[in-house]
């Protein structure tokens, strides 16, 4: 089995990104926590859009984004 | 995302909804105040049709009718939204310290970047008609910036202007990404050139009626091309106001 690196979502109704390697702590979701492995009925924490209208992004963090969002690719 | 198409008008999402209620734009003016949005991309309740056009999400065109119509305060982050205003009166709110107005030939580029909140108001009344872009950045939680412009309709007229981009008196933003606008007052063959052929281009006629590399585009129509060396926008003796978008794939 390998091992699949860690992915980043974006919400497309707002912006709001989701970080597999970061979670949302805050909202109960653990660092680590994979994208399919959130539910199916999660909404955005910002803006409620549903799950389906998040894309998957292959951005890198600016330099001077907040050091808790900064997470080595 | 990079096929070339043709959207008609009538073939945009469509969403009319009162400027009230949770998702609330409805903040001082008449209850009755709505918010018309024709989506180019899908967006929000609009689903069924293309996801965007290289890094843009977003394309809508909006209509506030009524005082007080508009987005109450709400968060981004990320997407770079640029507001282009066709008519009426456009009061901005945002974050990062502005309160700006704008009207017709302002447009602005807020970049929500690590966080941002922004407020879309109509406070006079008449209707306000703006076009609104929203751009992935090419950096994830960039400082959160806001810059606005002018374009000049007479002064510019009969040439493609650069809005937003890298030529010189356009926005800057953190995208290989680039909004231009032509205006004509008399018949003429346009030349655009996109930075590279692989880029995608995407032409949105605003008033008039234009032929874009020989196909006819009526008001509020639209095309996206992808491979294109050159797009030729030939204008006829009427008046013509066209935005150009041009994207990496």
């Amino acid at each position: 089995m390998t091992l699949q690196a860690l992915k980043r979502f974006l919400c497309l109704g707002c912006g709001f990104l989701y970080d597999e390697a970061l979670g949302l702590p805050e909202h109960g979701i653990a660092p680590g926590t994979r994208w399919a492995d959130i539910p199916d009925d999660w909404v955005c924490p910002d803006c409620g859009t549903p799950k389906h209208r998040f894309e998957m992004v292959e951005l890198p963090y600016a330099v001077s984004a907040p050091a808790l969002s900064r997470h080595p690719v | 995302m990079h096929s070339s198409f043709v959207l008609r008008a009538s073939e945009r999402g469509y969403n009319h909804f009162l400027s009230t209620g949770e998702a609330s734009s409805y903040v001082g003016g008449q209850p009755d105040a709505t918010v018309t949005r024709h989506s180019s991309f899908n967006f929000g309740p609009y689903q069924a049709g293309r996801a965007g056009f290289g890094r843009l999400r977003v394309f809508g065109d909006e209509v506030f009718s009524g005082s007080g119509c508009g987005y109450n305060i709400h968060r981004h982050h990320n997407f770079i939204i640029c507001a282009f205003v066709l008519e009426g009166q456009l009061t901005h709110v945002n974050t990062v310290g502005n309160i700006d107005q704008l009207t017709r030939g302002d447009f602005y580029a807020f970049s929500a970047g690590s966080g941002g909140k922004h407020c879309e108001l109509n406070l006079p009344g008449d209707d306000a008609n703006i076009l609104y872009l929203w751009i992935l950045p090419n950096q994830l939680l960039l400082p959160p910036t806001y810059e606005r412009g002018h374009y000049d309709a007479i002064a510019s007229r009969n040439r493609i202007t650069p809005l937003v981009g890298t030529a010189d008196g356009a926005l800057r933003v953190s995208q290989e990404a680039k909004v231009s606008r032509l205006t004509t007052d008399a018949a003429g063959i346009f030349e655009y050139i996109p930075h590279s052929a692989a880029n995608g281009v995407y032409v949105f006629v605003i008033d008039g009626a234009i032929a874009c590399n020989d196909t006819p585009l009526a008001r509020r129509d639209s095309c996206g091309l992808w491979g294109q060396e050159r797009v030729v926008l030939a204008a006829g003796e009427e008046p013509v106001d066209v935005l150009i978008f041009e994207s990496a794939p």
